[in-house]
């Protein structure tokens, strides 16, 4: 008989907050970008989605290694943010920033995929009718894409929830602090308390297919119906 | 209207310069031979290489002096070929997506929401989602939307080429009344000569990105060039005639064209406010050298032959019997009744041969 215990408890709702802020925090930026990848062509532009699509396939640990270079207190950045008061590693600031990094790639393709699927005659004709950028933006473009970006947005969180290698440099796994569903996991298998780790596991598991079954609800109603 | 534009295109390059003043202008050519991209280069949406684009004297581009207005500031209402209507939102939104802007610019003249509601009787249509709609009722919504932005100019992109014939007939009264009430000079876009005769009081010929010809439709439509490019065409002959009296015993209806001419066409039993439109395929009148006797067809009229073109075997002949009439005939019937230009002629039209749009 599996039980929750209230240290499960704590790790399931910090690790399901830092994701939720985590993903709020990224979906402007992912919006704002994936609508510019959409709509606009420039020189070299391969280039910079490749740049943007790296961390979906590099191997989280060396993001997290990259991450740490860039807000470690040696670096530039990093003591920046410190003489300002804000450090980023081992905290929860951390686990957010290596949350927003590796899913960031993941919000970005999917809401580009859907800004793709509007179709651009509407937001010409929206322009012939007086319609300024902001508002054909607003009421035309991003109410077509809505169920993508919200699609996008759970596939974001879920990643974000499912984070380990580049959270575990940045962050490290810090009970109660920094420690995450997937960190924890790891943590009760190393040190023999299965019990747990399946709890955690069963947790981990009721939310990813929760998430993934509505984004893909969301993009074809009809299929997962 | 001043349009003097080249665009490149993947195939070819639009190049016309063509200037003209009319009520509705119309760019007729074929599929593919860069009409909408004309519309485009209008409404700013497209780039134009180099050129002028001039309307009632405000100049909207010039390569020379470097002007190029936005879309936005070109106050031009667009009703593109399909997916006009934005789907999120209602109806009623749509229609009024670009009153607000009108509503700054009252000076160009009030037009009452109300009143393009009921002539474009579509009053009924404000509830309901835009998925609902038929494909004649989405294409008055989009016009209604497009004349309710107050423009100086409404382009319209072959608005009926996505309907069936059914709903076509249905539409083409909805555009002339657009025309008589609200006095905004258009752009018509089509690959259709009968919309062109329906509508239009200039036409632009195009064909690959080229200005074959302009002027007024039947001035244009004789010219052996033209009839060559039309000789595949289904030519129909559309009137706008009001009706003087209807007999439903008799099966018929007596209607007097815009020329003073009178015609019988098939028993129309309501009596309409606004202006008719009747058409006849050029291939459903019979030409006779001779006043026919004891023949069925309830209209015999006289006429004077304006010209004739031939061109594959075929025959177009543009007969003047108050108003113009084109008559497709075969080359051997010109040659077997040696018909030539200003022959007297009688023009032979079943009352069923008309339609009513």
């Amino acid at each position: 008989m599996l039980f929750v215990t209230i240290e499960t408890w704590q790790i399931t709702l910090f690790s399901v907050a830092v994701a939720l802020a985590s993903t709020l925090v990224i979906l402007p930026f992912g919006v704002a970008l994936a609508w510019i990848f959409a709509r606009k062509e420039w020189p070299f532009k391969t280039v910079v989605e490749t740049v943007v699509l790296l961390p979906l396939v590099m191997p989280p640990v060396s993001t997290g290694l990259i991450l740490l270079e860039i807000f470690g207190r040696r670096s530039p950045v990093g003591q920046w943010l410190y003489n300002w008061g804000i450090e980023i590693v081992f905290n929860w600031k951390g686990v957010l920033i290596a949350m927003a990094v590796m899913s960031f790639p993941l919000l970005v393709r999917a809401v580009k995929t859907s800004f793709s699927e509007v179709n651009p005659r509407l937001e010409q004709i929206a322009a012939t009718l007086g319609a300024s950028r902001r508002r054909i933006f607003f009421v035309i473009t991003i109410p077509l894409a809505f169920k993508g970006i919200m699609a996008g947005s759970l596939l974001a969180f879920s990643r974000a929830l499912g984070e380990f290698g580049a959270t575990i440099l940045l962050a490290g796994n810090i009970p109660g602090r920094t420690q995450t569903l997937s960190l924890a996991i790891f943590n009760y298998v190393q040190t023999g308390r299965e019990h747990e780790a399946y709890m955690l596991l069963s947790i981990t598991v009721m939310i990813a297919f929760a998430s993934v079954w509505c984004s893909e609800w969301l993009l074809h109603p009809a299929k997962a119906s | 209207m001043l349009l003097r534009c080249r665009i490149p295109l993947p195939d070819f390059a639009v190049d016309i310069d063509a200037s003209f003043d009319a009520r509705v202008t119309s760019i007729f050519g074929p599929s593919g031979s860069g009409k909408t991209t004309i519309l485009d280069a209008v409404a700013g949406l497209t780039n134009v290489q180099k050129g002028e684009i001039e309307i009632n004297g405000k100049i909207l581009f010039s390569s020379t002096r470097g002007i190029n207005l936005s879309p936005q500031q070109r106050f031009i209402g667009y009703v593109p070929q399909e997916d006009a209507l934005f789907p999120h939102l209602s109806v009623r939104q749509n229609v009024l997506f670009g009153s607000d802007r009108a509503n700054e610019i009252m000076k160009r003249g009030m037009i009452e929401i109300d009143h393009v509601l009921d002539v474009l009787e579509i009053g009924n249509l404000l509830g309901r989602p835009v998925t609902k709609l038929s494909g004649g009722e989405a294409q008055r919504v989009a016009l209604a939307r497009a004349v309710l932005s107050r423009p100086q100019l409404l382009l319209l992109d072959e608005p009926l080429a996505a309907l069936d014939i059914a709903l076509k007939e249905k539409i083409l009264p909805y555009l002339s009344r657009v025309r008589d009430e609200f006095s905004i000079p258009m752009i018509y876009v089509t690959h259709n000569l009968s919309e062109v005769l329906a509508l239009a009081d200039w036409i632009l010929m195009i064909r690959q990105g080229r200005l074959l010809a302009q002027g007024v439709p039947k001035d244009v439509l004789r010219s052996a060039d033209t009839i060559a490019q039309i000789a595949g065409e289904q030519l129909e002959n559309v009137f706008t005639v009001t009706i003087m009296d209807s007999d439903r015993v008799a099966g018929r209806t007596r209607v007097r064209l815009e020329s003073g001419q009178e015609l019988f066409i098939p028993y129309v039993p309501r009596s309409t406010s606004w202006p008719l439109q009747v058409r006849i395929s050029a291939g459903d009148i019979l030409i006779s050298t001779r006043r026919p006797e004891g023949i069925s067809a309830g209209n015999i009229i006289a006429g004077v032959i304006r010209s004739i073109g031939i061109f594959n075997g075929q025959a177009m002949i543009a007969v003047d019997a108050g108003a113009e009439f084109y008559v497709r005939l075969t080359a051997s019937a010109v040659d077997r009744l040696k018909l030539v230009v200003d022959d007297p002629v009688f023009l032979i039209m079943k009352t069923h041969s008309f339609q009513i749009l």
